[in-house]
């Protein structure tokens, strides 16, 4: 089976949900879909969308599949909320727009609160969409086999005519990535937008983004933006491995986005400000060794020596980063 | 060992539906002359009368069965728990050529809806082998011999389902003509189920002609998070006897 997969630089993201706005106009904005995103953005630190996904479980265990996930309310997403368009900008009976409701909880909540003190601090976006396991929880979840992998590109796709609605596909996914449509009473999520790469197209949120900091292609295409960031220069990693859903999401871990710690003196130290415990907790055990490369590289570009890594993940055309 | 307790400990140890089926042959064998003559709902023929209401005056006089239910096998490493339901009270009435059924069963919470992404709504069913035919898998059926399955939902859907077995067998079958009523009392549910005797055959079972046709039931607590193959069931098929 080929298998396509995404490489997300996260030294690139500016956190425009750009990538998020294209797949809800062309995906989730209808039809029982309004409180999903497929892709979200949000920021780290943070509890995330939903609200602590990370502490939702799910996923395997030595190869077993855990069956104490939690499914999350749509509180923990955010409402639908409908604003008061018309009072407000065509009549002039309210002074400003508001919901409907008061707003909890949503996508990207904890917009650039971050951790650490001033001068110290430091955040940065995170974003997401399903994983596209090799192994996904979902699939092996579902006990009427709803969930399959697409043959020809290795997207998880949920048959809507097989599905239920028992969310045990909900229960899971340790990423949080399936959503429950309340209105066809069937489990849904992010299809890599499988209608545009059939016909060569890259996904939405891949194209839109303002960012340039997605990559798409297949994992066994040694030519590709992929396989020379995953398998070559392993600066590429895969969201919480620990789960062994084995994700083709993989994620260019943050080195450049924010300077090193001042000092006390106020002078620049060499402390990265983005603790590594807390990259590694994300991204696993090859963490070190990635921000360890991506940091030498950058370095050699600095100096204006030649470095093959920074040419890749500089990705100058839609040719160089879009390999389908 | 009493069968529920039984499931219990085999569920906890993650025992297989092989060595679950062994255990539950036993289990049934030990009582199954006695079991033979009590698993036996009577239908009560009349005409002229309205039976589609579970408050129809005709349900205090048709005969009521204590129908016992076990957990059932749960099928699937995901399905995980334990249903809440023990028992429910069946009873049949004919009128003309159409069968009603009705079901009550204790149940403290009204499941309603499925208003919120982990909320599931109270349910029951009513299960017949299309051959109609003992030797048929109470168990959804296999792959040679389906099983045409009632499913009321406490949100007011009722569904035609034909299954051949565990694992996205079932197919639901647009049928009109299968109608539910449900009161919802403060201890649990009464529902009439009813449909008339005859159907094409691609619409399930049909019951007319006959004298005894086997029966099985099932019921979920939605407030349980009970929904799919966590459901109290009845191990082995009853007999609806015309």
């Amino acid at each position: 089976m080929r298998q396509l997969a995404y490489v997300f630089d996260l030294n690139k993201c500016i956190g425009c949900h750009t990538c998020t706005m294209a797949c809800k106009q062309l995906w989730t904005n209808r039809d029982g879909r309004e409180y999903m995103y497929w892709n979200n953005v949000e920021t780290r630190p943070g509890k995330g969308y939903p609200k602590n996904w990370e502490e939702k479980g799910g996923g395997f265990k030595n190869g077993v599949l855990q069956t104490d996930g939690k499914i999350p309310l749509i509180e923990a997403y955010g409402g639908v909320w409908k604003y008061n368009f018309e009072a407000a900008l065509l009549e002039g009976k309210a002074n400003q727009l508001v919901p409907h409701e008061k707003p909890t909880w949503g996508p990207n909540w904890d917009e650039d609160e971050g951790a650490g003190q001033f001068p110290n601090n430091h955040y940065f976006y995170l974003p997401r969409i399903c994983n596209h396991c090799s192994n996904p929880a979902c699939l092996a979840a579902c006990p009427n086999k709803a969930i399959y992998k697409r043959p020809e590109d290795g997207l998880v796709v949920i048959d809507q005519e097989r599905c239920r609605g028992y969310r045990y596909c909900v229960q899971a996914c340790p990423y949080g990535k399936v959503y429950f449509n309340l209105q066809t009473q069937k489990s849904e999520k992010c299809i890599g937008c499988y209608p545009r790469v059939e016909k060569g197209v890259a996904p939405a949120c891949v194209t839109q983004c303002s960012g340039k900091m997605r990559m798409v292609g297949y994992r066994d295409d040694k030519d590709g933006p992929i396989y020379k960031l995953v398998e070559q220069w392993k600066v590429a990693l895969p969201l919480h491995p620990e789960h062994g859903t084995e994700p083709n999401v993989f994620y260019v871990p943050p080195i450049n986005t924010t300077p090193a710690m001042f000092e006390e003196d106020g002078r620049l130290g060499d402390t990265p400000r983005i603790p590594i415990a807390d990259l590694e907790a994300l991204f696993g055990p090859g963490t070190r060794q990635a921000l360890e490369t991506l940091g030498r590289e950058i370095q050699k570009r600095r100096e204006a020596k030649p470095s093959g890594l920074t040419e890749i993940l500089i990705g100058y055309t839609n040719k160089d980063r879009f390999k389908l | 060992m009493q069968a529920r307790k039984l499931m219990k400990r085999l569920a906890a140890l993650g025992l297989s539906a092989g060595a679950w089926c062994l255990a539950m042959s036993a289990t049934a064998a030990q009582g199954s002359a006695s079991a033979a003559a009590q698993h036996t709902i009577r239908v009560l023929s009349v005409t002229g009368v309205d039976a589609a209401s579970p408050e129809a005056a005709i349900w205090k006089k048709a005969p009521a069965t204590q129908v016992s239910l076990q957990p059932a096998f749960p099928g699937h490493p995901a399905i995980k728990g334990v249903p809440v339901v023990e028992r429910l009270t069946a009873q049949a009435v004919r009128v003309k050529d159409r069968l009603f059924l009705k079901l009550a069963w204790s149940d403290r919470t009204a499941n309603t809806a499925i208003d919120d992404l982990a909320r599931f709504a109270d349910g029951a069913a009513v299960q017949f082998p299309i051959n109609a035919k003992a030797s048929t898998s109470p168990f959804m059926g296999d792959s040679e011999n389906a099983v045409n399955v009632w499913y009321w939902r406490a949100d007011g859907r009722i569904e035609n389902l034909i299954a051949n077995g565990y694992g996205g067998t079932s197919s639901s079958i647009p049928l009109p003509d299968l109608r539910s009523t449900a009161v919802r009392r403060e201890s649990g549910w009464e529902v009439v189920i009813s449909r008339h005797l005859r159907v094409k055959q691609q619409e399930g079972i049909t019951l007319s002609g006959r004298k005894s046709v086997p029966v099985a039931f099932a019921a979920w607590d939605g407030d349980n998070r009970e929904r799919d193959g966590l459901k109290a069931i009845t191990l082995e098929w009853w007999q609806l006897r015309f």
